[in-house]
């Protein structure tokens, strides 16, 4: 493969299917999709709406790399998968590149958030994972947007408008959940509410990152990075600055395009 | 409706539950020192005897998940949050904690404390037996008290004598009889005082210096006497479970679709505290106080008759149901909790039996009012027999 | 997510004496059922959002098919979650004492344990003849949110909830999802989709481990027949016809006439029925 070979990077989570085109160094486009229960098919698509994204066809592609939790499921015709890199790899190295100064990534993603430290090469030294309690804060987002009939572009902003800590469960989505429809049928107002759910997001991941030592810069990646309101909290809880990397839900798809190419 | 005499007073505990850190660092102020407690089975009259103010350690309800690196996510809140109060801090000004061996969730917030929050060589770990009703229990308490009172000497600086246990066990008694007493007025039709004040003043006698709260009591029971009834009487609702030192949940009980009133509570934030008292004029104190605190209401953690397997809870409950009279029983216990919802499942046959209709609250660090609030509102309307 | 509303086109209500409505503010759905002298007039469910404008919306909704406005309504009884919310409500009424009335009064006298499987929680709820409730079990904090959770799990698969119950029951095969919690069953779903278990298997696992779950409630507060199912859940045969395995106890299968997830909102409006009739009663004696 010549330098200046266009690469695809593909990251297949729980929830959403990630594809981004890369020349180099260099993101030309991106593009994703719901991945149900048909990874194959979400890969397809995502990738396609990437390619048309930067109106190149499948043909110039000279690779496309996977990663994500159904990376293996991927391996496929018609995919035609090149090398297939794991989530922690490719986070690491992804998160490195996006931001040269970073050491420690968090990514806080549709069913799994981890934190992963790394050094100046993008090389794992430490990796940690949400336990089971803490399953799915994305996807406990998503649902909590919906019971309250607003998207979550709105949930997030409606958080920033609270004017009072209300207290939540913390032990789990579940009871987290109960909290917020009983704070509800209270008549608490839904910026409160809203924002005690980012808190308790803010809380696990935070919980999490107890039991990993956090070296700067510290940066946040994956869907739910993109809550304001989250990473407020998220800030003030482990008392560190952090910085939302840019494109930050496709964190894994660009790491694995990098670490392809660091391969070489 | 004014508030007289008894409604300062009132106010005076309220203000003290609200704000126990301030009266606990007033009594530092005053040249006390002071011991943190985290469970009841602690003989508190020793640390008395040594010039020590014991204070209960209560929650926060602060919500946070730090501490689930620290202990395990299904342990109960009440643990979680004492152990979250230790690594925030909140408890520093204490010169010292104890607390005696009884369930794991407590005992883990208490290690919490020692090898995290500072308090390595400012805290004591009492061996309390489980099984209590056994010959061998007492004189191992006895003894275990012993050791208790031998390191209070060397951390105090100072010894313990006879006649200043028996002091402190007198100045307890009276904490208890006064205690009793002002429960006692909830067995009227209209008390001049609600369940959830007393409940009140019961929890701030476990953070106060004793003497002090004699005197306040006293002068509370004294108003009271001259009082004419409360609001009209509703339905009779009792509580019993564990600990709860979420006052709000008892205000509710009061404030519900249909008239209730809390007339009494069995759990170690009330009634389990103080109902009993320690043999005074013995000659040996420390087998005294083993001796009275084998005969408190025991708490499920510690109640196991060997042989016949009895639970001699039941025997108070069904005493109290006979004294006080309610219609319906609360349980309140915290999700998590073993040893309380295990008594439960032995409760409820019997509460049937006596055709006394009952609910389960969970508790947990937030108070979900309105889903306590449908299951006691469900409670009251069948024992009003709603129907439409 | 169905919402709708329906009238019985037969009954004028310019002539009715009594117009009642019951309003059901659930977590996930809020519905109304309105009563012209004591008969079916209108029914609605709207998705809940804010307790507060959903009770407005569900009343509406039942309002508008009968050209009725809401000060037309004699009296309203308000039960559910949100009952404390809904501003026009007289009377606010538990769920377990309006689904206890609701059961009997759609299936009969012979009614004795009434299972509420909701979007939030479950209850047990045992009654007499009459639809008077006499006991009642709440879930446990770990068996919350089993009913929004199915409508999670729909999205995930990329299926209406309305359809998984009947794909549950396409399997009889399928690997054991944890029946503790509705996070674990759903994180362990999530895994045998990655792998590669066909989705119909996964949905009937996920049907069981639920239906196991509520099961444990039910057999901790006993069962005296006649058994009903009312609640959101009710309408999910895959959950249904598990718990009626499970439980080994059968069911009073649902009646034509009357949607089981509207039975408390029902309740509600016999209670409205009634408060108004003695309200009645009492003037008129007043009057006297």
């Amino acid at each position: 493969m010549k330098k200046g070979d266009i690469l695809a990077g593909l990251d297949a989570g729980h929830v959403y299917t990630k594809a981004v085109i890369m020349r180099g160094q260099e993101i030309l486009g991106h593009g994703m999709e719901p991945t149900g229960f048909d990874v194959v098919a979400a890969a397809q698509i995502a990738l396609y709406r990437a390619l048309d994204n930067v109106g190149i066809s499948r043909g110039e592609l000279a690779g496309i790399v996977a990663t994500g939790i159904f990376r293996e499921m991927m391996k496929v015709p018609p995919l035609g998968i090149t090398r297939t890199v794991a989530d922690h790899v490719a986070d690491a190295k992804g998160a490195l590149f996006l931001s040269k100064h970073s050491r420690t990534v968090i990514v806080i993603g549709g069913n799994i958030h981890k934190a992963i430290r790394y050094d100046q090469n993008g090389n794992t030294l430490d990796v940690i994972q949400n336990d089971k309690c803490a399953d799915g804060l994305g996807i406990f987002y998503m649902t909590m947007a919906k019971a309250f009939g607003v998207s979550e572009q709105e949930l997030s902003e409606l958080a920033l408008e609270s004017t009072k800590n209300v207290p939540i469960a913390i032990q789990c989505a579940l009871s987290a959940e109960s909290d917020a429809i009983d704070l509800m049928c209270q008549g608490v107002d839904i910026a409160d509410v809203a924002d005690a759910i980012s808190r308790f997001m803010a809380e696990r991941v935070a919980a999490m990152c107890t039991t990993i030592s956090l070296e700067k810069e510290i940066v946040v990646a994956g869907g739910l990075a993109k809550s304001k309101v989250l990473i407020k909290h998220l800030t003030s809880l482990i008392k560190q600055d952090v910085y939302v990397l840019k494109l930050p839900e496709y964190l894994g798809a660009i790491g694995a395009v990098i670490s392809y190419e660091d391969g070489k | 409706m004014s508030k007289k005499g008894s409604g300062t007073i009132i106010e005076r505990f309220r203000s003290i539950t609200e704000n126990p850190h301030e009266y606990a660092k007033s009594l530092q102020r005053e040249g006390h020192l002071l011991a943190g407690y985290m469970c009841t089975h602690v003989p508190e009259e020793i640390l008395y005897a040594a010039g020590i103010v014991p204070v209960r350690i209560l929650t926060s309800h602060v919500s946070q998940a730090m501490t689930r690196s620290y202990i395990h996510e299904t342990y109960c809140s009440f643990s979680h949050d004492c152990a979250y109060q230790g690594l925030a801090h909140n408890y520093d000004f204490l010169d010292l904690i104890v607390t005696s061996s009884s369930c794991i969730h407590m005992g883990e917030a208490f290690n919490v404390w020692v090898r995290f929050a500072g308090f390595q060589g400012k805290s004591f770990l009492i061996p309390y037996p489980h099984i209590i009703e056994t010959k061998p229990a007492a004189a191992f308490m006895a003894e275990s008290f012993g050791e208790f009172k031998q390191f209070l000497e060397k951390f105090a600086k100072r010894s313990i004598a006879g006649e200043d246990i028996e002091r402190a066990i007198k100045v307890y008694n009276r904490t208890r009889r006064l205690l009793k007493r002002l429960w006692e007025f909830l067995r009227r039709d209209h008390p001049p005082i609600t369940g959830p004040e007393v409940a009140m003043v019961t929890l701030a006698s476990q953070v106060m210096d004793k003497q002090e709260c004699n005197q306040m009591i006293e002068q509370l029971i004294r108003s009271l006497e001259g009082e004419p009834g409360k609001a009209p009487s509703g339905v009779r609702l009792m509580v019993t479970g564990g600990a709860c030192d979420d006052l709000g949940i008892f205000d509710l009980m009061e404030h519900l679709n249909h008239s209730a009133n809390l007339i009494f509570i069995d759990s170690c934030t009330a009634a389990r505290y103080f109902w009993f008292e320690v043999p005074e004029g013995r000659p040996h104190q420390l087998q005294a106080i083993a001796e009275g605190y084998i005969g408190r209401i025991p708490c499920p953690a510690k109640d196991n008759v060997p042989g016949t397997g009895e639970k001699k809870r039941f025997r108070f409950i069904q005493q109290f149901i006979e004294d006080f009279k309610p219609d319906g029983v609360v349980f309140l216990y915290q999700r998590f909790c073993s040893p309380q919802p295990m008594d439960v499942v032995a409760l409820k046959p019997i509460l049937d039996r006596l055709g006394i209709p009952s609910t389960e609250l969970e508790l947990d660090t937030t108070l979900p009012i309105t889903q306590f609030r449908t299951q006691l509102e469900a409670l009251v309307e069948i024992i009003r027999q709603v129907t439409p | 997510m169905t919402e709708y509303a329906s009238m019985n086109e037969r009954i004028d209500w310019k002539r009715t004496k009594r117009i009642v409505a019951g309003v059901d503010i659930g977590a996930v759905n809020s519905r109304a059922v309105i009563l012209l002298d004591g008969q079916p007039g209108a029914l609605s469910e709207v998705a809940t959002r804010r307790p507060k404008e959903s009770a407005l919306t569900a009343i509406g909704g039942a309002l508008a098919k009968n050209h009725l406005k809401l000060e037309n309504i004699h009296y309203i009884v308000a039960t559910g979650r949100g009952r404390t919310q809904v501003p026009f409500a007289r009377e606010t009424i538990s769920e377990i004492a309006c689904g206890a009335a609701g059961a009997v009064h759609i299936w009969g006298p012979s009614v004795r344990t009434v299972l509420d499987a909701g979007g939030q929680g479950c209850k047990v709820i045992h009654c007499t003849e009459k639809g008077r409730a006499t006991a009642f079990l709440w879930n446990d904090k770990c068996a919350a949110g089993i009913g929004r959770s199915m409508e999670t799990f729909a999205d995930l698969v990329k299926k209406e909830v309305t359809e998984i119950g009947n794909i549950a029951f396409q399997s009889d095969k399928f690997t054991k999802l944890s029946d503790f919690c509705a996070v674990y069953a759903q994180s362990e779903a999530l895994d045998l989709i990655r792998s590669k278990a066909p989705i119909e298997q996964v949905i009937a696992a996920y049907h069981y481990a639920m239906a196991r779950r509520i099961s444990t409630l039910v057999a901790r507060s006993g069962v005296k027949k006649d058994f009903v199912i009312i609640g959101g859940l009710a309408r999910n045969p895959g959950i249904v016809d598990w718990l009626e395995r499970i439980l080994k106890v059968s069911r009073l299968t649902h009646k034509r006439e009357w949607d089981p997830a509207l039975t408390t909102a029902l309740g509600a409006a016999l209670f409205a029925d009634a408060s108004y009739r003695r309200q009645q009663f009492d003037t008129s004696d007043a009057a006297r």
